[in-house]
């Protein structure tokens, strides 16, 4: 039943592909709710910009993490 | 049963697979990282996964995170990595798994490039950091950003993750899978047998 492959991009598109079949999409919004508190090892240091992208992605999880 | 799914199906065509990645690596870091607290394990009961080899192990953590008292997470995780005093069954640490050794030449490279990168562990894990879950969480803070190098690209990933990870990353799964009292932790195994088997073929065709 299946008929052509979409010639698009060829790199990007394998990768997606591949991940897409590997099921990894399918680990869904379950799975990065329990990103928020997953956070285990370690953090970057006090360094100058600190902090901004930390909150912002913190904050992320926490949103997804309602639904 | 039947109330668990008020998630959003998402489309392949539009999943965000650097933040699933990056929330796959942060999890099996968690797992791995101490015993279960009863909010992580309550998150665990809330997975999904459909009926790929990783799917599948999702869709297991919750069965049994939901299924399991919670004292039982924490009994499991004792005997597995703390043993007593000696280590537990399992050293899940990459020198110990390259050179035989543990604090060997493994740590050093790593600790190398944790000063490159900007990580500095929080001191929340007093274990070296070529543990498996201190290396597969730098993997999410590199996905995601975290790190004072901020977001890096995916080959500089590759670079981090075939270098650190994957020589080894696969044997101590399996030997966690085949640990005497591990029965939880085998279908944690088997989670990260299938994903890094998943990152180690993707990373192969972004390269």
């Amino acid at each position: 039943m299946e008929q052509k492959q979409k010639p698009d991009t060829p790199v990007k598109q394998g990768r997606r592909e591949f991940l897409t079949l590997a099921g990894v999409a399918a680990a869904g919004t379950g799975l990065l709710a329990g990103t928020g508190s997953a956070t285990a090892a370690e953090e970057q240091p006090a360094g100058k910009g600190q902090g901004y992208q930390e909150t912002t992605h913190v904050r992320t999880y926490y949103e997804l993490a309602k639904f | 049963m039947g109330e668990a799914s008020v998630h959003t199906a998402i489309s392949p065509a539009k999943a965000d697979f650097d933040g699933i990645r990056a929330g796959l690596y942060a999890l099996i870091a968690r797992l791995l990282s101490g015993p279960l607290d009863n909010e992580f394990i309550a998150h665990l009961g809330q997975l999904e996964g459909d009926s790929s080899a990783l799917g599948q192990a999702l869709s297991e953590l919750a069965t049994q995170a939901k299924s399991k008292p919670s004292d039982n997470f924490s009994d499991e995780y004792a005997p597995l990595f703390y043993g007593q005093g000696q280590g537990g069954e399992i050293l899940p640490f990459a020198s110990y798994y390259l050179t035989g050794q543990l604090y060997d030449a493994p740590l050093a490279a790593i600790r190398d490039d944790m000063l490159k990168l900007g990580i500095q562990p929080t001191g929340s894990i007093k274990e070296p950091e070529d543990h498996i879950a201190f290396l597969l969480d730098m993997m999410h803070g590199l996905i995601t950003g975290r790190f004072a190098a901020g977001a890096v690209d995916v080959p500089d990933q590759q670079d981090f993750y075939v270098r650190h990870i994957e020589p080894w990353a696969r044997e101590v799964f399996s030997d966690l899978k085949k640990a005497e009292s591990a029965e939880f932790y085998v279908v944690v195994a088997d989670l990260g047998l299938a994903f890094m088997e998943i990152e180690s073929e993707a990373f192969k065709l972004a390269a």
